[in-house]
């Protein structure tokens, strides 16, 4: 019980956010995007070159029938578009193998993750006023605390877990009797340890729980948690903690998130997820879900 | 009913096929067996021909493609209502006959505290039982709803359909 102390001194251990990722969601925050500094992050890293090359000729971007070089490919695609394709790859290359303490497959964390960042991006263009680079940010960390658990409890933590789970209980809840914390707390503590802003760890926080009053109340963090249902229903990152989660009964309202809308979001993350892993030569199926 | 894509027919790693979401394989070879992991509220559903031996796996994601025909035309197993014909006809081509297959399901969960409006789990699983009672399927087998994870497994040499959450495994065919 009350493990918090130990769990946070484990995060210490963890592999640091690569330095050219947080100069990339520094960017985000501040809203100030230098294309300059973005090509150089991508011309030192022949994975990110090779990803770029790849949405740069692909027929969303391209004409088809010429194939552009990476300075072309690098314009063509613009501030925006960089900073989510090196966001990618750099959390890619820290979530990949992570998500042992929920019991997931290798792969399905960073699926989870991307499927997070896209539905969060697609709900942030929908909600008038929402920054949905920062949406996209916000719901590709939103499981950091998930690699935290892995090196401090490796698959242990889902087996104490489950002693404590109740049918009726959300996993988190479940988390918080074996523990006196939950992974989500253990990712916003994370990422300010990253020094990441504190919305963004207020963002990760609340991705299970979102307050519905002000002023607490944030749209960011609404977007986050409907778009961690999504993923959840798309299949994306189910490890043994199932769908022991709710659906926060204000966060449908105030998004005006149809049944519908719900379903072409579901049906469109996964054609998204699989473009990202063909981009960086991962293979869906073999680790399918 | 849109033609089967050869893809169908895939070939077994290590001895296994693995189904991804939105994904169908049918297959007659008995060494193999057919997979699909972390089934939530999407729904996996067998069938096999004992006297054939010949199988197939689906795990589907929606109830309807009218959610995105455009989607239902390149990847029809996302849907049930185009992923299940396509299983069907998949191990029919392979020597299956309607009348000796057996059929199993599970998956179709929920998410807790969803009011009611999304229930895309429940809605899954209704789609699946209009589908068959519309052309006299029985379900044989079933392990579906509540909120839990499930890995659904078909042994291709004997049909034994078996379903595994958190660690336990049970038998739904041969019951």
């Amino acid at each position: 019980m009350a493990d918090v102390s130990k769990i946070l001194k484990g995060i210490n251990k963890l592999p640091a956010l690569p330095a050219s990722a947080g100069r990339i969601i520094t960017m985000m925050s501040d809203k100030h995007v230098d294309l300059g500094e973005i090509a150089d992050i991508v011309r030192l890293d022949e994975a990110l070159s090779i990803a770029v090359l790849h949405y740069g000729n692909s027929v969303h971007y391209g004409r088809p029938g010429r194939e552009f070089d990476l300075r072309e490919c690098l314009v063509r695609l613009g501030g925006d578009m960089m900073m989510k394709i090196v966001l990618q790859q750099q959390v890619g290359t820290l979530m990949e193998r992570g998500g042992e303490a929920f019991g997931l497959r290798r792969g399905a964390l960073w699926r989870g993750a991307l499927g997070g960042a896209f539905a969060a991006d697609h709900l942030g263009k929908r909600h008038s006023g929402s920054d949905s680079e920062l949406c996209f940010l916000c719901g590709m960390l939103r499981d950091i605390g998930k690699l935290a658990l892995d090196m401090h409890y490796g698959a242990e933590y889902v087996d104490r877990v489950a002693k404590h789970l109740e049918p009726s209980m959300t996993f988190t809840e479940a988390e918080r009797s074996a523990f006196g914390t939950d992974h989500a707390e253990v990712g916003a503590e994370l990422a300010l340890r990253w020094q990441l802003p504190s919305r963004i760890a207020d963002a990760i926080r609340f991705h299970h729980d979102p307050p519905a009053h002000e002023p607490e109340h944030d749209a960011l963090f609404d977007i986050v948690h409907a778009a961690d249902i999504l993923c959840l229903w798309a299949g994306l990152a189910i490890g043994q903690d199932g769908l022991q989660y709710k659906l926060v009964p204000h966060v449908r309202k105030s998004l005006g998130l149809s049944r519908r809308d719900a379903e072409v979001e579901i049906a469109m993350l996964w054609s998204k997820v699989q473009e990202v892993e063909e981009s960086m030569d991962m293979t869906t199926n073999e680790r399918a879900a | 009913m849109p033609a089967t894509p050869a893809r169908t027919i895939k070939t077994a790693t290590d001895g296994k096929i693995v189904i991804g979401v939105g994904d169908l394989a049918v297959s007659n070879e008995p060494s193999t067996h057919l997979i699909t992991y972390a089934l939530g509220s999407c729904i996996g559903v067998t069938i096999y021909d004992p006297v054939a031996k010949v199988g197939g796996m689906l795990h589907f994601m929606l109830p309807s493609s009218k959610t995105n025909e455009e989607k239902a035309k390149n990847q029809p197993a996302m849907f049930a209502n185009t992923g299940v014909p396509l299983l069907f006809k998949g191990t029919y081509d392979l020597g299956a006959k309607k009348e000796r297959l057996v059929v199993c399901a599970a998956g179709g969960a929920e998410v807790l505290a969803d009011d009611g409006h999304f229930k895309v789990g429940s809605r899954n699983r209704t789609i699946l039982r209009k589908l068959f009672w519309k052309n006299d399927i029985l379900v044989i087998g079933e392990d579906t709803g509540g909120s839990i994870s499930r890995t659904l497994k078909l042994c291709m040499a004997d049909g034994t359909v078996s379903v595994s959450t958190k660690g336990k495994e049970q038998v739904l065919w041969p019951t």
